[in-house]
């Protein structure tokens, strides 16, 4: 499947291999993958790391537990030199689990969730910003962001996810396979 | 368990650092995108850090480079003291840079300001309430924008950059004043 749209461009040029990394320090583990141009990669947020980053920014411990139990991901997605400027949403992008498949949890679904918690508006903006955006353009030679995503899987839980994104009216995608929620 | 959580908690504190990495991070380019259609800038209007109020449209006839960014945002970390650099080597040649901090406190950001090197003297716009986001189509930060002399947005830039690169630098040189 990662292959699917190889065909209409010089293989070469778009080989692809997945690289997986764990941090020897703090065994955090991180996937990525360069192909059709583009780079994406996930790095695990511990769920310590999730609730230390919100509590500094105005969250109670209760109002970010749900979040930081998510299955939190540091998100990138960059636009090396593929030919063209190409543009995604997350609502077309895929986590696979087993027989399931999930889109992302949506931030206006957390957005939602705090907000009836009662947290502060500071709070708010910060975990708004703070997130991988929805949606997106990046033009070629390095327009790229970096954010958070949650899957809503159970720790330890194992899955592949598919990036998917728009180019000169053609859908591609970059997966990565054998992730891995951090416990 | 509590007294367990928060050591933990201050482990995490500690452990925060790889999501910051620079290890785990793309290098940062020095590209910006010229937009085919230059559209009218927003309005930008707030005080900064010296209490002073800056407004956009007091630039007119300039170029203006408009970065929106918070402290708690690795990449816009990692750009911030290019952006300096590029401040200081573009003063005095029609180039105004501005950074529009998104929704935080002044002493947040003031701790964070000590830490860079060289540190900001470019205007830092405090954006409460993360109001000028949606007008300016900010999806995600670090973005930044150049506004050319007219008003007109003319070239952007999605994520972190290497601000002080010697050709981007003489890209914003070259760009018309009039």
């Amino acid at each position: 499947m990662t292959f699917l749209l190889a065909g209409l461009l010089p293989v070469n040029s778009w080989a692809a291999s997945q690289v997986h990394r764990v941090d020897p320090q703090t065994n955090i583990e991180t996937w990525s993958i360069s192909q059709h141009g583009v780079t994406f990669s996930l790095t695990q947020i511990l769920p310590d790391q999730a609730r230390a980053f919100y509590v500094n920014r105005g969250f109670t411990l209760d109002q970010i537990e749900p979040f930081a139990q998510a299955c939190v991901y540091m998100t990138v997605l960059r636009n090396d030199d593929a030919p063209d400027v190409i543009r995604y949403t997350l609502e077309d992008w895929a986590i696979v689990s087993g027989q399931a498949t999930r889109q992302p949890i949506s931030i206006d679904e957390w957005m939602n969730r705090l907000r009836a918690s009662g947290a502060g508006k500071s709070a708010m903006i910060a975990f708004r910003w703070a997130q991988f955006p929805p949606e997106q353009e990046y033009e070629p030679g390095g327009d790229w962001n970096q954010g958070m995503l949650t899957t809503g899987l159970p720790p330890g839980s194992k899955f592949d996810v598919v990036a998917r994104w728009q180019l000169q009216g053609k859908t591609y995608e970059n997966v990565l396979t054998g992730v891995r929620c951090a416990n | 368990m509590r007294t367990s959580f928060f050591n933990g908690l201050l482990i995490a504190l500690l452990l925060i650092t790889p999501y910051i990495s620079a290890q785990e991070l793309p290098p940062l380019t020095h590209g910006l995108t010229g937009l085919e259609s230059p559209y009218e800038a927003p309005q930008l209007k707030f005080r900064d850090l010296d209490d002073e109020l800056i407004d956009i449209r007091k630039m007119r006839g300039e170029l203006v480079i408009v970065n929106f960014w918070a402290t708690w945002c690795p990449p816009c970390r990692r750009e911030m003291g290019s952006l300096e650099r590029l401040h200081q080597a573009t003063q005095g040649q029609g180039v105004n840079v501005l950074a529009v901090n998104v929704g935080e406190a002044e002493d947040i950001i003031f701790s964070f300001l000590g830490t860079v090197e060289p540190s900001p003297t470019f205007p830092i716009l405090l954006d409460l309430n993360a109001e000028s986001v949606d007008p300016w189509k900010v999806k995600g930060l670090p973005t930044t924008f150049i506004v050319g002399p007219k008003g007109r947005v003319i070239y952007r830039a999605v994520g972190g950059r290497e601000f002080d690169h010697p050709e981007l630098i003489e890209q914003i040189r070259a760009l018309p004043r009039h």
